[in-house]
């Protein structure tokens, strides 16, 4: 089968963060990882082409995967390949548009991403199998994908034999004890000996890692990013008040300060009177215009980013999380202040 | 320490008429004599409907909800509002049960939720198992919001205290005794002692708790008498999140509580209730945590059921305390909905515990849709779903009114999808 792999720009070998802004494009033959999984896959498969895209540039841009899938077309894709991603979240989000891209459109497709990425919910219908959480379990994982992508050319479905991973749905029901009643009984069998018992998972949740110190403030493009549901009055692009399903973005510039009355808060999880009499306070233009006009920040980005965090799904902040990142880095900001209500 | 004995008259119908009265497990709400419970400046007007279980009818951006209770002619119950605090504890109440009085209509926090009283919503919320007498209510010229939400609370337990009185001359189909809690140092027969802690949300104007009038804003966790939270000591103004609301109702009847005293003596020795604000800066939250935990410890708690109010502000609280605990010794379960989006993929909890338990109230996000209705009050339109106040609708469950009570009132769950292969519905555990 001809098959086409999609790599980002690290992989790729066309740089690092420095090259993550790059667009889609194709290159003949198999590239950095491809030629492992060219070797594991034997002679019955062939990777035509590889394509590339900057994490950045795809994590930002959803619009990216369709020019993808038409490069994969152009090359008489069979079969297509993105990844493994193992936990990057950009780079995750890329694969799971693209093969998500495909599967939609009839072309057989998987991505290989570690179950945590953030990306998994986006890969939609299509199989993602399975990677470690980072590079250093490339080779088994490609062993995985390989095995993995014979079956699917066969025209199988891939399942968990396979290291499919799917994201495990938990589904609402109703019982016919309440939980007050259950809570009781879970407490009981605690003090029985039972340390397991739970109705969810207790521990693993994120911990993230704060990235290292700002070098030199005086020389940096700052961001202001908030999840505090600051928007023009009226709410003209109606952003929810609460279970956010996307974020906006607003110019700021030559703006010193936020009018009252000019801008509000539409967050349905707080009181906003305070807020909505000084939206600088929920968003602090004013006090971050001193800061530059004082030189102890380079300069201000020229627009904020904004959600609501009221009520918001996880997954779906997570993904708002990458894609701000990525739009941030893609428009050369280097640091920003997140405020939260 | 006092007891306290529930006169319980049940409620099976209800209706509007001209003069209070009960009997017969009827109930009639005099419509002149409710409406001038609501007599205040800061009210132009007020109506009085009724909705009963199985009724094809909508409430719309219900408020809080209070359980009719009454002391008699002297009075006694919502201390801090309607009575002094330091009036005689125990005794006798009298519970109208079966019924409530709720108010619903805007205002300016209360995110838009609903009750259905048949349906598939109807199977989610508590309220929609009682004889409802709703208000509506218009703010007065002039009147801020703040002043009209105080005169609807006013009149909400005044009306909850009027119905009750119409049956204090009847005779009870139930009486029930509550003891106080088991004492610290007495035997136990080699049971544990288990208690609950109670988070209350202290968020400012529309999202406060009252605990005897005042807000429990600024405190420090504090042993309670369970049968004070019986007689209305804790008040609800909090109007977030729908789902996630204990209503004045659920702190009367509170589920664990009643749980607990349902298993006292057989499996485990009611030790006694804490109650917590809900701070929102991060150092309070600590400190209440750490606070609340030496408390439990001290009062010679074995075990700890740990409750909230709202959302990801209050989850911390959750998390917090149930490490706290546990890291003291105790053993501790918190009960906690999920927010892993429409199908159940996402993640569940934002901020949960390493260490106890949990046990899932249900997904926020998961979508239900809801068949028309005849009639709709508290509003005419569902601003959620951009609709008629009576369509047919697609709502996620975090509208539906405490369906996911982190009270612990409600009969949602989440399981994997794995484990369900073969159950049926309304299987327990």
């Amino acid at each position: 089968m001809r098959i086409v792999h999609y790599v980002n720009q690290f992989y790729a070998g066309l740089g690092g963060e420095d090259s993550a802004g790059i667009g889609p494009r194709i290159l003949d033959g198999t590239v950095g990882p491809g030629r492992l999984l060219s070797q594991v896959l034997g002679d019955e498969h062939q990777i035509v082409a590889t394509l590339v895209c900057g994490d950045d540039h795809a994590a930002s841009n959803a619009a990216v995967a369709q020019e993808l899938l038409e490069m994969a077309r152009s090359a008489h894709a069979e079969l297509l390949v993105a990844g493994p991603a193992f936990g990057s979240g950009r780079y995750g989000l890329a694969c799971a548009r693209l093969v998500a891209a495909a599967h939609a459109a009839g072309l057989p497709a998987l991505a290989s991403m570690h179950p945590d990425n953030p990306g998994m919910s986006d890969a939609a219908d299509a199989p993602v199998i399975a990677a470690g959480a980072t590079s250093r379990q490339m080779r088994p994982t490609l062993q995985t994908v390989a095995s993995a992508i014979a079956k699917l050319a066969t025209g199988a479905a891939l399942t968990a034999a396979d290291g499919r991973v799917t994201p495990a749905a938990r589904i609402g029901r109703l019982v016919e004890q309440r939980s007050a009643a259950r809570a009781v009984e879970l407490v009981l069998r605690r003090l029985g000996g039972d340390r397991e018992a739970t109705e969810i998972p207790v521990g693993g949740f994120d911990v993230v890692d704060p990235a290292g110190p700002v070098d030199k403030a005086a020389n940096v493009t700052v961001a202001l990013v908030t999840e505090g549901a600051v928007v023009p009055a009226g709410n003209p692009d109606r952003l929810e008040s609460a279970r956010a399903t996307r974020w906006l973005r607003y110019q700021i510039d030559g703006m010193d300060a936020l009018a009252s009355g000019e801008w509000e808060s539409v967050d349905g999880g707080f009181a906003t009177t305070a807020a909505n009499a000084d939206p600088n306070r929920l968003l602090p233009l004013d006090a971050a215009r001193t800061l530059e006009r004082e030189g102890v920040i380079g300069q201000l980005h020229d627009e904020f980013l904004v959600t609501v965090g009221n009520g918001t799904s996880v997954a779906t902040a997570r993904r708002f999380g990458v894609e701000w990142a990525a739009e941030l880095r893609k428009a050369g900001v280097q640091a920003a202040i997140l405020t939260a209500t | 320490m006092s007891a306290l004995r529930r006169m319980v008259h049940e409620v099976h119908t209800i209706e509007i008429g001209t003069n209070t009265r009960y009997e017969q497990h009827q109930l009639v709400v005099g419509q002149e004599q409710a409406l001038a419970l609501f007599a205040d400046p800061a009210l132009a007007s007020v109506r009085l409907h009724v909705a009963a279980p199985g009724d094809r009818v909508r409430i719309v951006a219900p408020l809080d909800v209070v359980e009719p209770r009454s002391k008699g002619p002297g009075g006694g119950v919502f201390p801090g509002w309607m009575a002094p605090v330091n009036r005689p504890r125990g005794g006798d109440t009298h519970v109208l049960r079966g019924a409530a009085v709720l108010a619903a209509g805007h205002l300016p926090r209360n995110q838009e939720g609903l009750i259905d009283m048949s349906g598939p919503a109807a199977d989610r919320s508590p309220f929609a198992r009682t004889n409802n007498v709703v208000i509506e209510f218009d703010r007065a010229d002039g009147a801020s919001w703040q002043e009209a939400e105080v005169a609807v609370r006013r009149g909400l337990l005044r009306l909850a205290v009027h119905l009750a009185d119409a049956a204090v001359e009847a005779s009870p189909d139930v009486m029930e005794e509550l003891a106080p809690p088991h004492h610290p140092g007495t035997p136990t027969g080699g049971l544990p002692r288990v208690g609950v802690i109670t988070n209350l949300q202290t968020q400012g104007a529309f999202k406060d708790v009252f605990v005897y009038g005042h807000s429990m804003a600024g405190s420090l966790p504090t042993l309670f008498d369970p049968i004070e939270i019986e007689d209305g000591a804790v008040v609800s103004g909090q109007y977030g999140h729908p789902a996630l609301r204990n209503p004045t109702y659920l702190h009367q009847n509170h589920p664990v509580i009643a749980e607990l005293r349902a298993r006292n003596g057989q499996d485990l020795c009611f030790a006694g209730v804490v109650l917590c604000p809900e701070p929102v800066e991060q150092a309070a939250k600590e400190l209440v945590s750490t606070h609340a935990a030496w408390l439990c410890r001290a009062a010679g708690f074995d075990a700890v059921i740990v409750t909230k109010e709202g959302a990801g502000n209050a989850d911390n609280d959750l998390m917090l305390k149930v490490d706290a605990l546990e890291a003291d010794g105790l053993t501790a379960v918190a009960l906690y909905a999920e927010l892993s989006g429409a199908d159940g993929t996402g993640p569940p909890l934002v901020a949960g515990p390493r260490r106890g338990a949990i046990i899932s109230t249900g997904n926020y996000d998961q979508r239900i849709k809801l068949p028309a209705v005849e009639r709709a009050i508290g509003g005419s339109q569902l601003r959620i779903a951009d609709a008629d106040a009576t369509a047919a609708v697609e709502i996620p469950t975090a509208a539906i009114l405490s369906a996911l009570s982190p009270l612990g009132a409600g009969w949602l769950t989440c399981r994997p999808e794995q484990q369900l292969a073969g159950q049926q519905l309304g299987e327990t555990t």
